[in-house]
């Protein structure tokens, strides 16, 4: 944004009445100011009779004149200023959007969209911009979802101010749940806790509240917990710091429970762990777009047409936490694996699809894997599921 | 990782409108500032070239002449408080919301990676704004609001804008031209550059009103005013427009039939529409829309419809984004990628796919060894209820 900011600043000097010095020609404050002081003058003499009239309007005349001249040549200065600011931004931004024609506009479509944002303000704790846009738009929200985001919401606020009761209640009833998803929640709400009351509170507090809540959890974070107990002998904090465990005194022991307990909380509802219109939109808007309108210009310029107009004719990358679902292509014969064209295991462990299996079959129902030399039978292939 | 580097172009390729409209909004504020300087001073300097003649001529007493001078101070005066006001109320505000504007963009320049925390920051507020331009061409003006007001961001989002645009469009929807032709005449230039003849279709909607209601006096009159000068691009259009006059508002003659229909000013609230956000470099979608399209595109599969594959944590799975996402294309790829279905983790070398032995399903080795040392060695497969030991899983090799 360095060319712009550049520009800008110059239009900001110039147009401010402070920055006078900084334009070739002076400020239209001063240049007014100027001219007013004349026009006094020139009238204080007519009334007081020191000159002849016609001496004092001719020299007014030209300081009008002379006036006028600088203030437009400060308005012709900013207005260049202003050009060259455009300029900037249309070299800093040499693409227009593409036109698309209009998007989700069938009722059903406009109706599911209204109610992914309905449940994002509600998501993302925005509830006063909800009621609103509820309001307004008429979409209907579940209630109980709708209850349920704002009791998430109290609970991430109590976090937030370090008060972990709220979130300890709902892991209490919740921990069958948490524990079908081997979730260490709950061990680390009371990890959290029995750190700020090691460091706040002393260290008998810190062990009585280890004794009463440690011992469920010894089974699975064994050593967690020894860590959590020997961090002691390196009190106080300034010698933690630089110890061994100085990990179990940095602000994200704490700060990593809001999203830990918003995903686990979400989960329990069968919602996604990320917001879903922030993934959509920061992949929609990190380069995707941009990809695909390059991808279509190359498509329009060799002018082909896409061969499959409901796939995207380039691949669009995207980074391991937005990978949702396996997606086997098949290395014999490029094509992405279906219901109809399953992956099929050779004994060899190789994996190709059930029609490059048929084609690669010899005679005899024998099959030679083209990865390794191991020759099998087409009916010891094992159709697999990723 | 390559996919986690920011991709800036691609971000900047929308936010040409973020920059642009207050820029537009300067440049107005300055043609102001223009019109006051040569109003006022070019009377200045006119008068003052009268007082002088007539001073030469000896036609006026030296007292006069300083009434005529006093004249001349109150309207430097008046420019100079008109230029402040400008300044104060318009110039300034709008160069800080240019300012504040260029900032947010060149923060997300020296962002590396979409890991960091800033960028997810940065993000958030690129949604909000997202949603208050969707809210705001959708007609839900009160979110829109309620959302910049909450988030802080009122000038990062184009209320203004917005609300000027509805205001002139319901004008057009009551049949009045009279707000849109202001607008017209603020963007004369502008229009002309970009070969906009919104303002013909303006003119003609008035004067088709004026026969419709029986004036047609003062029809040809408004003709002989306003469409005439369009003569050398609507040539065709004016005739028939002439014509019109022998025609009642009942006719069933095709083109005259037209022009009388109602369903123009729906036309004309549309063109006009098109035509401010031509200005303003808006797209006709709003951001979100666009932003999702591609967004659901690059992530769409088959397999988000198959209830067996279902991800929860996949956008598309969701019911209501995978209805929006019916109207994207699928996404495209040329190589494998294998996630585990129990930690959603991609399998690669080091974390290999492992099947079990009956049924086919296949997971992660680190998921089913986490499996296998919580049970003595023993693994069972979620979705088939297959029990087999670690051991007798078969290693899967995806090439
Ligand atoms: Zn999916």
């Amino acid at each position: 944004m360095d060319g712009p900011l550049k520009e800008l600043a110059k239009l900001e000097k110039l147009t401010s009445d402070t920055g006078s010095s900084k334009g070739k020609s002076p400020s239209t404050t001063t240049s007014l100011d100027s001219l007013l002081q004349s026009l006094r003058q020139a009238r204080d003499r007519l009334q007081a009779g020191e000159l002849a009239s016609a001496d004092v309007l001719s020299s007014l005349s030209q300081t009008v004149e002379l006036k006028k001249k600088d203030v437009e040549e400060r308005q012709k200065e900013i207005y260049s200023c202003i050009n060259k600011y455009g300029k900037a931004l249309d070299k800093k931004f040499p693409t227009f959007l593409p036109s698309y024609p209009p998007l989700f506009s069938s009722s059903e479509s406009s109706i599911a969209l209204e109610r992914t944002i309905a449940l994002h303000f509600l998501r993302t704790g925005q509830f006063e911009t909800a009621e609103t846009f509820i309001e307004e738009s008429g979409v209907h929200v579940d209630r109980r979802l709708h209850d349920n985001f704002i009791d998430l919401h109290h609970i991430i606020t109590a976090l937030r101010q370090g008060n972990i009761a709220p979130a300890l209640e709902w892991t209490g009833r919740n921990r069958g749940f948490l524990q079908s998803r081997s979730s260490a929640l709950e061990f680390h709400l009371h990890r959290s806790q029995y750190m700020h009351l090691l460091l706040n509170s002393g260290i008998p507090t810190a062990l009585t509240y280890a004794q009463s809540t440690f011992p469920t959890f010894f089974a699975q974070h064994e050593s967690e917990i020894k860590r959590l107990t020997a961090c002691m002998v390196f009190l106080p904090l300034t010698r933690l710091k630089t110890s061994p465990y100085k990990d179990l005194v940095s602000p994200s022991i704490h700060s990593d429970l809001e999203p830990m307990f918003a995903k686990e909380y979400c989960a329990s509802l069968g919602m996604s762990r990320q917001v879903p219109l922030r993934v959509v939109g920061d992949i929609g808007g990190g380069g995707a777009l941009a990809r695909i309108e390059k991808g279509r210009k190359v498509m329009r310029e060799r002018k082909s047409e896409w061969s499959q107009s409901d796939e995207l004719p380039i691949e669009i990358p995207l980074p391991p936490e937005n990978r949702y679902h396996s997606i086997f292509a098949c290395p014999v014969s490029k094509e992405q694996s279906t219901e109809q064209n399953p992956p099929m295991m050779m004994s060899c462990g190789h994996v190709i699809t059930k029609d490059s299996l048929q084609k690669l079959s010899k005679p005899g129902g024998r099959v030679k894997c083209p990865y390794c030399p191991v020759e099998s039978a087409v009916t010891s292939a094992l159709r697999v599921h990723f | 990782m390559s996919a986690n580097r920011l991709n800036v172009d691609g971000i900047m390729l929308f936010e040409q409108p973020f920059a642009r409209v207050p820029y537009e909004d300067y440049r107005k504020v300055f043609r102001t500032s223009q019109k006051y300087v040569e109003k006022e001073l070019g009377a200045v300097q006119t008068s003052c070239g009268d007082l002088s003649k007539r001073v030469n001529l000896g036609t006026v007493t030296a007292e006069d002449a300083a009434k005529g001078i006093d004249g001349m101070i109150a309207r430097v005066e008046t420019l100079k408080r008109k230029l402040s006001e400008l300044q104060d109320s318009a110039g300034a505000p709008t160069l800080g919301v240019m300012r504040e504007r260029l900032e947010h963009l060149a923060q997300v320049e020296s962002i590396q990676s979409t890991t960091e925390p800033e960028f997810a920051r940065w993000a958030d507020v690129r949604l909000d704004r997202w949603l208050v331009d969707w809210a705001l061409r959708n007609g839900k003006e009160q979110t829109a609001r309620t959302l910049a007001e909450h988030k802080g961001i009122q000038r990062l989002v184009d209320i203004d804008l917005f609300s000027d645009i509805r205001r002139i469009e319901d004008a057009l929807r009551n049949q009045s031209c009279t707000e849109a032709l202001a607008w017209c005449s603020e963007n004369r230039n502008a229009l002309r550059k970009i070969k906009n003849t919104l303002e013909f279709d303006l003119r003609l909607q008035e004067y088709i009103e004026l026969i419709r209601t029986g004036k047609r006096i003062e029809a040809i009159a408004y003709s002989k005013k306003h469409l005439i000068a369009w003569q050398s691009t609507h040539q065709q259009q004016i005739r028939t427009a002439a014509a019109l006059l022998c025609f009642p508002p009942k006719t069933t003659c095709g083109p005259y039939k037209r022009l009388y229909d109602k369903g123009r000013w729906k036309n004309l609230a549309d063109s006009f529409r098109l035509a401010i956000y031509n200005l303003s470099t808006l797209p006709t979608e709003p951001l979100l829309h666009l932003a999702m399209y591609a967004g659901l595109a690059s992530l769409k599969l088959p397999t988000c419809y198959d209830p067996e594959t279902r991800n929860a944590d996949c956008p598309i799975c969701d019911p209501d984004l995978g209805r929006l996402a019916q109207e994207v294309p699928f996404s495209h790829h040329v190589n494998s990628t294998i996630v585990c279905r129990l930690n959603g983790k991609i399998m690669d070398a080091d974390n290999m796919p492992m099947a079990f032995p009956q049924s086919g399903q296949v997971y992660s080795k680190e998921a089913l060894g986490e499996m296998a040392a919580k049970n003595d060695g023993f693994v069972t497969c979620p979705r088939t209820g297959e029990q087999c030991e670690f051991s007798a899983l078969r290693k899967v090799f995806i090439s």
